[in-house]
């Protein structure tokens, strides 16, 4: 159905080559998430995959038939836009049926399928309006049920939560994640948001400056970072980096222990610093601890009850079997 | 921000704005009115009297109106059409990259610059002259007659020269609209299936039927006072061939009667204005179909005749064939 394999595929526009060669397969019924830092190429990707670039080089198979060279509408995917694409002057009726209008689907199954879209989508009520007349998270819908009415084999996202507020990015994240469940169909999503990535991805994929750092389930990626780069960039907060002497210790140029798995103390542990900003989220509390020794500042989440205040004295100790080493050039150890 | 208070003090604000607006369009607007029912002869001041609708009925039942109505409808008209769909085009292939882009965008906004009598006169005399102009050559290079364009089709050549002259103005706030459109809106039709001309109709042409309209709208307003290049080419001939409304109300004015003007008295042919070289002479105006050879002595006689008077060299031709036409036109009526 939508198993898309790039081999070898590079872009460059003029002189900066954004994609290096890159391999890369996404099996059927995946729910995909690039992520990477700004401007990585992460929507460069998506858009050579969606056909609206064309690669420099390499091949890009879908369903194990060559796609480098076919139009984006003869390709079978579906994009949702950051900034929704959706078409001002048409109804959210018309918006949805236009795909559908172009590929000459007839009425009665436009208006079933466009039917059975705003039902799932909650759009049912909308349908004769226009875009300018929703809210962020209806448009945001609507271009959903546009994408679904093409029953593609494939859903491309970029950034689609990224102009929505955070309560509603919630509900929209358990809305996308529902609707891969019950369509099993691919879907590639793009984000920056690591908490979007963590939370829906089957499989994560690390961009970075046009690399593929590593790919793997979440856990993989939290669990065993195969460098410093995607160490630090999945978990939050951000994992803690040490170099020096306590890593000569154990052997390694640097090593890194997450927020998570350092516990705080007010009496005893094996370092020890001073308690800066404070960050209370209720249940938990990220305490930022300077004048360790060890590095600038290093995040520590306790307890949403620990009783520190600004200035005060406490003792961390690190849990030894979840402490990531590093060599020099940042592989793993 | 909207409350009553806020809303009062913004009316309060604007008040002078709007009074001297109202005092700058409201009064001319009503003087105009007035004297439209006065009899108002500027060579006698003074003695201006009530006559009720006879200006009106003067000029609803004048012959030519019916004609004037008509072609400054189909002036419009034409002007309209081939500017916002030459316009829509041309910005199409504008916002397309190519190489020197920059450049050629200048350059096509170029007419726009040009004074529409400069530019009706470069027309008249170095395309559409079928002796001199470059469509007569070409018209012979092919081994075709030339054809004569501001006799045989004088309406079809003005509305040309004018499109030409307003072009640019439509390309470029149609381009400007172009440019506006979401590129995102075009790719999402991509993906959706639409092939060019599909995105064209569904995507672009509805996003620039705002442009569109204010394309039309201040055209229009613009188009239907057109004088200049009537007035250079054809002076509304032959006959009311193309003549619209405003060349009308010209005609009726003393200066054209002073100017010999076909629909005018043919009295007064000393006016001031005939000094002037690049006027255009009631002959060249008067004479429909006629392929003229030479530009000489004999097609300029009022001028001739008019430097003549000055200088005190009597001109040889000049005065016999000068009023020949007006002769002829004004035969039933004198
Ligand atoms: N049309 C283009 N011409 C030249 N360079 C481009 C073009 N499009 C993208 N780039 C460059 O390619 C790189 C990758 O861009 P891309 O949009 O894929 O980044 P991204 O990972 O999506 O970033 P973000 O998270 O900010 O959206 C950037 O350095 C960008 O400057
Ligand atoms: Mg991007």
């Amino acid at each position: 159905m939508g198993r898309i394999t790039l081999d070898q595929v590079t872009k460059s526009f003029g002189e900066v080559n954004v994609i290096p060669p890159l391999d890369l397969t996404i099996e059927d019924g995946e729910f995909v998430v690039f992520v990477g830092p700004s401007g990585c190429g992460k929507s460069t990707l998506l858009r050579l995959i969606a056909g609206l670039e064309d690669v420099s080089s390499g091949q890009i198979r879908i369903d194990g038939e060559d796609a480098t060279d076919k139009r984006p509408a003869d390709r079978g995917l579906a994009m949702v836009f950051q900034s929704y694409a959706l078409y001002p002057h048409m109804s959210v009726r018309k918006n949805i049926a236009f795909p559908m209008k172009m590929a000459g689907v007839p009425e009665d199954e436009q208006k079933r399928r466009i039917d059975g879209a705003a039902a799932a989508l909650n759009l049912t009520d909308y349908l004769d309006r226009r875009p300018g007349q929703l809210s962020g998270g209806q448009r945001q819908r609507v271009a959903i049920g546009r994408a679904i009415v093409r029953e593609p084999q494939a859903f491309l996202f970029d950034e689609p939560l990224s102009n929505l507020d955070a309560a509603l990015r919630v509900g929209m994240r358990l809305e996308i994640s529902e609707l891969h469940k019950r369509l099993a169909t691919t879907m590639i999503y793009v984000t920056h948001d690591q908490v979007e990535a963590m939370t829906m991805a089957d499989k994560i994929v690390v961009l970075r400056a046009g690399y593929i750092e590593q790919v793997g389930t979440p856990l993989e990626l939290y669990r065993t970072p195969r460098n410093r780069f995607v160490a630090g960039f999945i978990g939050s907060p951000r994992m803690n980096f040490i170099e020096g002497e306590t890593a000569a210790a154990k052997g390694a140029f640097a090593v890194g222990v997450r927020p998570e798995h350092i516990a705080a103390s007010t009496e005893s542990g094996t370092w020890q610093g001073k308690v800066g900003v404070a960050e209370h989220l209720g249940s938990d509390t990220f305490l930022h601890v300077h004048d360790t020794g060890l590095a600038d500042v290093l995040t520590v989440r306790v307890d949403g009850e620990l009783p520190v205040r600004h200035g005060d004295r406490i003792f961390l100790t690190p849990e030894e079997d979840k402490i990531h080493r590093f060599d020099a050039e940042g592989h793993r150890l | 921000m909207a409350t009553q208070h806020s809303r009062a003090a913004a009316r309060l604000m604007i008040s002078p704005a709007v009074l001297l607006l109202l005092g700058w369009m409201l009064i001319p607007l009503a003087m105009t009115i007035y004297f439209s029912f006065l009899r108002y002869n500027l060579l006698m001041p003074g003695m201006e009297e009530f006559t009720g609708w006879t200006n009106y009925r003067f000029f609803l039942t004048d012959p030519a109106f019916k004609a004037a109505l008509i072609n400054t409808l189909l002036l419009v008209g034409g002007v309209l059409l081939i500017t916002s769909v030459g316009g829509v085009l041309l910005a199409l292939l504008l916002d397309q990259p190519f190489w020197g882009q920059g450049v050629v965008r200048i350059m096509v906004i170029a007419p726009f610059f040009v004074m529409p009598t400069v530019s009706a006169l470069v027309w008249k005399n170095m395309f559409m002259n079928p002796v001199n102009g470059l469509f007569g050559h070409f018209a012979q290079s092919l081994g075709l007659a030339p054809f004569d364009f501001l006799s045989q089709a004088p309406l079809a050549s003005i509305i040309g020269i004018v499109s030409w002259q307003w072009l640019p103005f439509a390309t470029l706030i149609l381009l400007t609209a172009l440019q506006s459109l979401d590129q995102e809106q075009l790719e999402a039709a991509e993906m959706d299936g639409a092939g060019p001309l599909s995105r064209f109709f569904y995507i672009m042409l509805p996003h620039l039927a705002r442009a569109i309209t204010v394309v039309i709208l201040i055209q229009t307003i613009f188009l239907l006072s057109i004088f200049a290049e009537i007035f250079v080419t054809t002076s509304g001939g032959p006959g009311t061939a193309s003549t619209n409304l405003t060349f009308l109300i010209f005609l009726e004015t003393p200066a054209a009667l002073r100017r010999g003007h076909g629909l005018g008295r043919g009295r007064g042919r000393d006016h001031p204005g005939q000094h002037r070289r690049d006027l255009p002479d009631a002959d060249d105006r008067q004479e429909p179909g006629r392929v003229r050879m030479t530009r000489g002595a004999a097609n300029r006689p009022q001028i001739r005749s008019a430097r003549a008077d000055r200088t005190g060299a009597p001109p040889a031709a000049a005065h016999a064939s000068g009023g020949r036409i007006w002769r002829k036109m004004k035969v039933g009526e004198e």
